[in-house]
């Protein structure tokens, strides 16, 4: 068996043909390692996670997980696969017509046969490691951006899965709540042996806790290191994110776009 | 040319592809009927949403539209001068027609609309990806309870819907115009065969309820994740139900009566 839970290799994808999204992406996932993944808003870190979880297919390129060709794998074999990975979604994707209770019981009641009083003890002690002990009976429409996130890291958590994924778990949290989730991230991968894949932008936060970082940018990796070596990278655009300049090589916009070009002065129509 | 034969091409292709993909999506409910029967409770729940909650405005509608018969065949009969067959006339249409036909499309008003917006609104916030991702088949979880909650509910609610307006019907008749209850109940018993119509009523309950119930969850789970997306499939679940359950219905009486 390799050394990594989850290999890319020349990785592309794209919706449909008028834009690629991920072009050449390889990385690497090694086993008990917490490995970040950054980079501006809509370079293609949350596709990246899809594609880890078989929810989209790559157009190129192979992915392996747990020694498996996911890209080639069928329905049950993908299943089988996505039972051992728990994923953090960006805006939590908390099931709305169930209780906090329901929704962290909910893979165990999928998955298994656990009786009334182990449920509520795990149950319990999900929501103490998240911190909010005793919101079992609240509904998601009751609970703050924040919390929202941290009940659904908590239902993420329930199985105990070998590899965890982070879609931005640090973002709309106050600053105890961030480093205790931080905390808890880097408790969990080394306590349990698990593997942790964080996509974030909170850079302090990162350096702290990762064990190796991917920088992307438009749909490539522009950047990979330990956080020692990418906090003396050359590579401007690297630099640019980390100190968070307006100006540099990352420009900020999507698509130019002739009356925004003339509005700006650019060009005349 | 080229232009003009794609533009006209395309809805029907768009439709063909809709038809292919209602198939499967129906295929793959049936495949999920073993994991439902497992989990009952999904499907109670369902019936209490789609079925329960429906039961006022379809015993309401169904009073209405049984007065509204009454009066209007009281009228018209008078003039004949057989006011006496108004028992069949009021059962008969209804059982036939209107019973099936209205709460068919009162239930995908009512409940249709809502079975769309949420399973819509769980596909905007990623409540199915992640599903998808704890290894749940949403089609299992979700859309089998929701789809088979309607095909059960619907032919339900008719004959209730029937009932209500057959009251609603005697109300009228009787209470209001005067007609003799007796000549009214021995009118209807003779001229209603159970076999040939009420049992072809729930037949026809159950399949608009099969059209309405698929179309409610394909318009959901084919819906743009957005508020306009989640928007104009609930529409479309009205405006589609409506037209499927009217077409369905000229076929149907054709082969029944
Ligand atoms: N369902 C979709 N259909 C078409 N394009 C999409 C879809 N989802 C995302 N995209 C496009 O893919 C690109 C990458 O999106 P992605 O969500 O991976 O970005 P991200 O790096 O996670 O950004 P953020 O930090 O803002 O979450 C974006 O340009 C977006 O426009
Ligand atoms: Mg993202």
């Amino acid at each position: 068996m390799s050394e990594n839970i989850i290999e890319l290799k020349n990785v592309s994808f794209a919706y449909n043909e008028n834009k690629q999204i991920l072009t050449d992406i390889s990385m690497k996932i090694p086993y008990g390692k917490i490995v970040a993944i950054m980079g501006g808003s809509g370079c293609g870190k949350t596709t990246v996670l899809k594609l880890i979880s078989g929810q989209i297919k790559a157009n190129s390129g192979k992915i392996t997980a747990f020694g498996t060709d996911i890209t080639r794998a069928n329905n049950k074999t993908l299943e089988q696969i996505r039972t051992k990975l728990g994923m953090l979604f960006q805006f939590g994707a908390l099931f709305t017509d169930l209780s906090v209770y329901d929704n962290i019981a909910f893979p165990l009641n999928e998955h298994t046969k656990l009786n009334k009083t182990l449920k509520d003890i795990i149950v319990a002690m999900k929501l103490e490691s998240v911190g909010l002990s005793g919101t079992q009976e609240l509904f998601p429409s009751e609970l703050s951006g924040g919390m929202a996130r941290r009940i659904a890291l908590a239902r993420a958590m329930a199985l105990d899965p070998e590899l965890m994924m982070y879609d931005e778990p640090f973002t709309g949290l106050d600053p105890i709540s961030l480093n205790t989730i931080a905390m808890l991230i880097k408790k969990l991968n080394d306590n349990l042996k698990q593997t942790t894949i964080l996509v974030t932008h909170d850079i302090p936060i990162t350096m702290k806790i990762a064990d190796y970082i991917y920088f992307m940018s438009n749909g490539k990796v522009i950047a990979e290191g330990t956080p020692k070596e990418i906090s003396v990278t050359e590579n401007k655009s690297v630099q640019q994110f980390i100190n968070g300049e307006v100006n540099g090589p990352f420009a900020y916009k999507y698509n130019s776009n002739k009356s925004y070009d003339y509005y700006l002065g650019r060009e005349s129509i | 040319m080229k232009n003009l034969i794609q533009s006209i091409g395309r809805p029907f292709s768009s439709f063909i592809l809709m038809l292919g993909e209602t198939s499967m999506l129906l295929g793959k409910i049936i495949l999920s009927i073993p994991y439902i029967l497992k989990r009952p409770q999904l499907i109670i729940k369902e019936l209490f949403f789609s079925g329960v909650l429906s039961i006022v405005i379809i015993a309401v509608s169904g009073w209405f539209v049984g007065m509204v018969l009454g009066l209007q065949g009281y009228n018209t009969l008078q003039r004949f001068g057989s006011v006496s067959v108004l028992g069949s006339l009021v059962a008969l249409s209804l059982i036939r027609e209107l019973g099936p036909v209205l709460s068919a499309i009162l239930f995908a008003s009512r409940a249709g609309s809502g079975i769309t917006a949420e399973i819509g609104l769980m596909k905007a916030t990623e409540q199915l990806d992640a599903m998808n991702v704890m290894s749940v088949d949403p089609i299992k979880r979700i859309i089998a309870p929701k789809f088979i909650g309607g095909v059960i509910s619907v032919p339900i609610l008719t004959m209730l819907f029937n009932t209500c307006g057959i009251l609603g019907g005697k109300f009228v008749g009787v209470n209001l115009l005067g007609l003799d209850s007796g000549i009214f109940w021995s009118q209807m018993q003779d001229s209603v065969n159970f076999h040939a119509d009420i049992v072809n009523s729930i037949i026809k309950a159950l399949i608009f309820g099969i059209f309405v119930s698929l179309i409610s969850v394909y318009q959901g789970l084919s819906s743009k994740p957005t508020a306009e997306g989640v928007s104009s499939s609930t529409t479309k679940t009205v405006v589609h139900s409506a037209l499927a359950v009217l077409a369905l219905d000229f076929i149907l009486t054709a082969f029944m009566f």
